[in-house]
């Protein structure tokens, strides 16, 4: 197995007496674009700040490439400057009393790099960044988008041991911030740098990393790689904040081949796939989570398997598609669907499952 | 990398912070907590200095038998509400104008109160002396020229001779300079909000701005009053000659009995102590709960007041103001300084150089330049590195002790001036720092540093405050060890509020009075206390010539200054 670039273990750290991250635990591999997802205050850039050296945990352990940085059992704390890691915070952080040059220069100045190969290094940075011919910019007369391509350049001029990003996009219009996304990516396969990356946006999330860490008030809730925790989420939590969910209550009913859930007042049942049965009793009050784009809308016909009947209460018209509001099983829900197959309001319909992209969850208190 | 290097270094980092706190809150409860100590307890020792110590309650029963110490008290707070009721209108409505208005000229109107503040008040004071002096003063001889005025129509010895010439020095420049930068950090949105719901901007200012400002404006206004009460100077020229007596006056008139009568004065400067305790005790409760965020929220105002056609009205009145409180009186001290005998326009010939050569000659006057200027530069250096240090621990909210180092930093301007000078005369006649520091300059120089840490400390910690931590971290992350970082990311960035602190704790080295009047001694007299010197001999016209020159000294490094300090003040123009 291959030793992980980056390794927290039950890491945590409070001010007073909020605990901004509690017994967060898991491993970078080298290469990877990890992503710490979750909603502000949720402890991500803490554990970033942590993983930095600015901030020192009370409990656990940090390790960069198998050697402890931080932990307080041992007694051991690495200052920042001693990690070799590279870091680009939300604000950028430019010195405004250097230019362009002397900002991406300073990592290597600090490290004694020599004259020459120093110049080499920075026009080859800021050449990876698309800024060459800005060296003798002042560093406050830049853009938005160019004060975090030279932040970028800073914390890459050394060729550092892992890159920390704390939404470094969050602070550029729409446009450019996709465009900074797409370069982004590119750059982290180019170079294959491990990347720890923190963000709000579960789009920029989804796109960019290899996998996803969704952190809920200091806590994990789930890791796995953006289809994983898009389509198999393991809490309600982590299911809503990557997009939109549909959740129906049910109970659990077991027959020899299968397993269904049943619904209140509903006259149809959902029969759950092979590896979401899960260790629910017979009789289990369930939820069953599903994402409104995997459910179809059908005319009125016959029952079939894993349809429920439905009632259209509203219609919404959103230009490029339609969004339904429906009532079935005594709950309403919001759907979407193409302008092929119009269902006005009051109609009758059908909404039809797809058992292999249903997520059974217990219910939560 | 080994473990054990690691353990070691995360040790020395956060020792090494914890040093300098400690460092830092020693100091202060050394230089300020010690001398009230010896205050309070030389009030209650009998004996004469030196001596062995006796307790009794002896000071305080013949301080306050003497029906002279409650009217000086009251007499104090009489005269620091008189001119602080109009100084507070006038310099609130100056600070609105120069940060919140199109008013024309606001830059010039800012610079100049910076110059007022820095202009000493002591020549001011002599200024208005040869302005309303009641038989040689110019306005009076002007005014007794009119058919219906008989006798000196101006007196300013005298209760409201006072009020005004207060009011002439520092009263509104020191307040318009802590006031603007407030009214300017107002946030944007609050004002913009009220004028998008249909308000004017006079009633944006009125219902909006000065009810969100009002826990700040009362801050100055409650600074101010006790500035107020330990004003010294003035009463000193103006009050004494007259019988008018406030408390600062009575303990420097105790010092100076033969033998002196320290008892009675540290006495006085207990009871002072306490009054403080209480107003302190008032203004906090005051302000419980009220929260001064809204005044350093984000996104300054460019919004301004359209004052259409008042606008020249505005600039019109605040010039008039700076002519009639500065350049008049500095005019007429150069006309002072320059004749034979001051009023005397019918001698043979009036206008002479004599009193200029005479100061120049006057082998005091050199001992006293040498004497300033150490003193100063010493004050300066001592500031910039004091506070620079103290600012960045107060920033950083990495201290634990914040709220002791904050209070501790502002007792200064609290504790009159005179008081503390007595608390420090006493501090250093006691212990073992007597030979380095009673009546030498070093002592002085120590003195003054301790009196403007509220400046230093607020400048710096404001400016490291204004950096964000994430230019500092970023260094860090990139490599750089802490003491890297501070050389080349903070100092260069704090560089400009340095040079204005140094600025500052040189100009108010220069002319302060109150300070070193109890601590000087012959072979360390600054150049403030000749001047005092001088005008109480009846060397008007010599002190005079002096007050110029200091007031040219201290105009010179302003002007000097100005390149370095008003792009500091105005940078949030945009």
């Amino acid at each position: 197995m291959i030793k992980p670039a980056l390794e927290l273990l039950e890491v945590t750290k409070s001010y007073g007496d909020s605990t901004a991250v509690e017994r967060m635990s898991f491993a970078l591999r080298p290469g990877e674009f990890f992503t710490l997802l979750g909603p502000s205050g949720c402890g991500k850039t803490t554990t970033l700040r942590l993983v930095a050296g600015l901030e020192e945990p009370e409990a656990g352990e940090i390790l960069l490439n198998g050697v402890p940085i931080a932990s307080p059992k041992l007694g051991i704390f690495l200052p920042p400057d001693k990690r070799r890691m590279g870091m680009v915070f939300q604000s950028y952080a430019i010195w405004p009393h250097m230019t362009v040059f002397e900002n991406v220069a300073f990592p290597l100045r600090v490290r004694g790099e020599a004259a020459q190969s120093l110049r080499q290094k920075v026009s080859e940075a800021l050449d990876l960044v698309g800024l060459s011919g800005f060296e003798q910019r002042g560093a406050t007369e830049l853009s938005g988008g160019q004060q975090q391509r030279v932040a970028l350049a800073r914390a890459l001029v050394y060729t550092p041991t892992i890159l920390l990003l704390d939404e470094p996009l969050s602070n550029l219009d729409a446009k450019l911030r996709e465009q900074m996304r797409a370069e982004l990516r590119a750059l982290q396969r180019r170079l294959n740098l491990s990347v720890l990356y923190v963000t709000h946006d579960q789009s920029e999330a989804m796109t960019l990393s290899d996998r996803i860490a969704v952190v809920r008030q200091g806590k994990l809730e789930q890791i796995g790689s953006p289809v994983e925790i898009y389509e198999r989420p393991a809490t309600t939590f982590v299911g809503d904040f990557l997009g939109r969910t549909v959740v129906l209550e049910g109970t659990v009913r077991k027959s020899e081949q299968s397993i269904f859930v049943e619904f209140p007042g509903g006259d149809g049942r959902l029969s759950i796939g092979e590896e979401q049965r899960g260790s629910f009793a017979e009789g289990e009050t369930v939820r069953v989570v599903s994402r409104p784009e995997d459910i179809q809308i059908l005319p009125i016909g016959p029952a079939a398997p894993n349809q429920l009947k439905a009632t259209v209460n509203e219609v919404a018209y959103l230009g490029d598609r339609l969004e339904y509001t429906v009532g079935a099983c005594g709950r309403t829900l919001v759907l979407v669907a193409g302008k092929q197959e119009r269902h006005a309001a009051g109609a009758e319909i059908r909404l039809a499952f797809d058992p292999a992209r249903l997520t059974l969850l217990p219910l939560e208190k | 990398m080994s473990s054990i290097a690691a353990s070691v270094q995360a040790g020395i980092r956060l020792s090494r912070f914890r040093l300098a706190e400690f460092g830092a809150l020693l100091f202060f409860t050394l230089v300020m907590g010690l001398p009230i100590i010896f205050l309070l307890l030389s009030s209650l020792n009998v004996a004469p200095p030196g001596k062995e110590a006796a307790f009794g309650l002896a000071n305080w029963s013949r301080a306050f038998s003497d029906p002279g110490t409650l009217s000086a008290l009251w007499m104090s707070f009489l005269l620091s509400v008189t001119h602080l009721v109009p100084g507070m209108i006038l310099s609130v409505m100056m600070a609105w104008l120069i940060a919140r208005t199109d008013m024309p000229g606001r830059n010039l109107i800012e610079f100049l109160c910076w110059f007022g503040y820095f202009v000493p008040d002591f020549p001011l004071v002599l200024a208005w002396i040869l302005l309303l002096d009641p038989s040689f003063g110019f306005l009076n001889t002007v005014a007794a020229a009119l058919p219906f005025v008989q006798g000196p129509l101006f007196n300013p010895y005298s209760f409201w001779g006072i009020v005004w010439v207060h009011l002439a020095t520092g009263g509104v420049w020191f307040k318009v300079m802590l006031l603007t930068p407030i009214f300017r950090r107002l946030g944007a949105a609050l004002e913009e909000a009220g004028r998008v719901a249909g308000a004017s901007s006079l009633t944006v200012l009125w219902r909006i701005s000065l009810p969100a400002l009002l826990p700040a404006i009362l801050a100055v206004a409650a600074l101010s009053f006790i500035r107020g009460l330990e004003s010294f100077n003035t009463e000193l020229l103006l009050g004494t000659p007259v019988g008018i007596y406030v408390y600062a006056t009575r303990i420097y008139d105790y010092t100076r009995h033969d033998p002196p009568a320290f008892g009675e004065a540290t006495a006085l400067g207990s009871v002072f102590l306490l009054v403080l305790a209480v107003l302190a005790f008032f203004y906090q409760r005051r302000l419980k709960g009220k929260k001064f965020t809204v005044v350093t929220g984000q996104g300054y105002s460019t919004l301004r007041a359209r004052l259409g056609k008042w606008k020249y009205v505005a600039l019109g009145g605040c010039l008039l103001y700076f002519a009639v409180m500065m350049a008049l009186p500095l005019s007429f001290l150069l006309l002072g300084s320059l004749m034979r005998r001051y009023g005397f326009f019918n001698l043979r010939s009036p206008f002479s150089l004599i009193h200029w050569q005479n100061l120049l000659t006057d082998p005091l006057f050199f001992l006293s330049l040498k004497n300033s200027l150490v003193i100063a530069a010493a004050t300066a250096l001592a500031s910039v590195a004091l506070y620079s240090t103290v600012g960045y621990l107060l920033a950083s909210r990495k201290v634990r002790s914040a709220p002791v180092l904050e209070l501790l930093c502002w007792l200064p301007w609290v504790v009159p001036g005179i008081l503390m000078s007595l608390g420090l005369l006493w501090m250093f006649l006691a212990t073992p720092l007597r030979s380095v520091l009673y009546g030498s300059v070093w002592g002085i120089a120590l003195a003054l540093t301790i009196k403007e840490s509220p400046v230093g400390t607020q400048a710096f910690k404001a400016a490291f405050l204004q950096l964000g931590a994430d230019l500092e971290e970023a260094a860090r992350v990139s490599g750089a060890s802490w003491r890297y970082t501070y050389r080349r990311i903070l100092v260069p960035l704090v560089a400009p509020v340095a040079a204005t602190v140094g600025l500052i704790s040189f100009g108010s080295a220069l002319t302060s009075i109150s300070t070193p009047v109890l601590l000087y001694s012959a072979r360390s007299r600054p150049l403030a206390i000749l001047l005092m010197e001088y005008s109480f001999s009846g060397e008007v016209e010599r002190a005079a010539a002096l007050g110029l020159l200091i007031t040219a000294i201290v105009s010179v490094m302003m002007l000097l200054g100005r390149k370095v300090v008003l792009p500091l003040i105005s940078r949030d123009e945009g």
